[in-house]
């Protein structure tokens, strides 16, 4: 009972905190299971997904857009298209889909049949990250697109097991938002299995906070 | 008497002793031969949690005791366990399906 009711806080938590535009490496190692709660005051978003080859993932996806009032809740996969691999980085080229149900935002009668389709790519050594990933919704009763990019840098090389801390920069593009391109300086920080990043939105006043788990 | 039985046992044990450390210490010299280190050199291999996912694919294998990654070099060391074998084969099979390149193999005695 306890842990039901755990699993039900971890999600409602989630719920309240999370965004999609972070989320980097969306396949886990066979078997692996991940969770991703990320927020940057437009949307919050939840995602666990369960990867059961290196290529693949599925899960559920749920999304509470604050900035343009609708909820969208889906199945979502997640497939690694190409991974380039050298002796001092990784490179990676996701396709990722969802479909679902979408409805705004105190109308849940107006609910909608909807999906997203997206790619995403990243490159990273030890000292160096960046990427990018792109997405566009039709939740029925509107459209949606966006897209964004990040740099980032490691202030120290870890070993594995360390504590790893990345300084990152992302930029937003949503061409239908009140401000359409933001910028959001944030902190990275990965530890074991979790991952826990910070950071904050000037033009738009607004915290981020991400929080990714896997087991 | 006595002192006969006292003499042979004394000789006995004289005799018998180190035969019986030359015994264990063969028994322990072939336990440890029988181990190998399996040293994987790989592509791609840059975070944690890329290690974390050797780790765990790696560590599901019967004949796999114990998984060390070292980022620095690529390389990841795998100890298996005494008289056990992973052939070259398989540890490729087990890099790709982390998700990594193989570059070499090297093996030597733990």
């Amino acid at each position: 009972m306890k842990s039901i009711q755990y699993a039900g806080m971890t999600l409602a938590i989630g719920l309240a905190l999370v965004s999609p535009e972070a989320e980097a490496r969306p396949v886990s190692y066979p078997g692996g299971w991940t969770v991703m709660q990320m927020n940057d005051g437009d949307a919050s978003t939840l995602h666990v997904h369960y990867s059961p080859t290196f290529k693949d993932s599925i899960g559920l996806y749920s999304e509470r857009n604050w900035g343009e009032d609708w909820h969208f809740t889906g199945v979502q996969y997640n497939r690694l298209v190409k991974r380039w691999n050298t002796p001092n980085s990784q490179a990676n080229l996701y396709f990722k889909a969802a479909a679902g149900q979408a409805d705004p935002f105190g109308d849940g009668a107006d609910v909608k049949a909807a999906g997203f389709v997206g790619v995403s790519a990243d490159w990273e050594t030890r000292r160096w990250f960046a990427s990018y990933e792109a997405r566009g919704y039709d939740l029925g009763f509107t459209q949606d697109a966006r897209q964004s990019a990040r740099v980032g840098i490691a202030p120290y090389i870890g070993d594995y097991g360390d504590l790893h801390t990345w300084l990152m920069l992302q930029v937003d593009n949503q061409p239908e938002a009140d401000t359409p391109t933001t910028l959001t300086p944030l902190v990275r920080f990965f530890y074991d299995v979790q991952l826990l990043e910070i950071g904050y939105t000037p033009e738009s006043e607004e915290l981020m906070l991400n929080w990714i788990v896997r087991f | 008497m006595r002192i006969l039985l006292t003499a042979l046992a004394a000789t006995t044990i004289a005799v018998a002793s180190p035969a019986a450390i030359a015994q264990d210490t063969t028994t322990t010299e072939t336990s440890i031969a029988a181990q190998t280190m399996v040293t994987a050199k790989v592509n791609g291999m840059v975070c944690d949690f890329c290690a974390r996912a050797v780790t765990k694919v790696f560590g599901k294998e019967d004949a796999v005791e114990n998984v060390h990654v070292d980022l620095d070099n690529g390389e990841i060391h795998v100890t298996l366990k005494s008289g056990a074998e992973l052939s070259d084969e398989r540890v490729e099979s087990l890099v790709k399906k982390s998700g990594y390149d193989l570059v070499s193999i090297e093996r030597e005695a733990a």
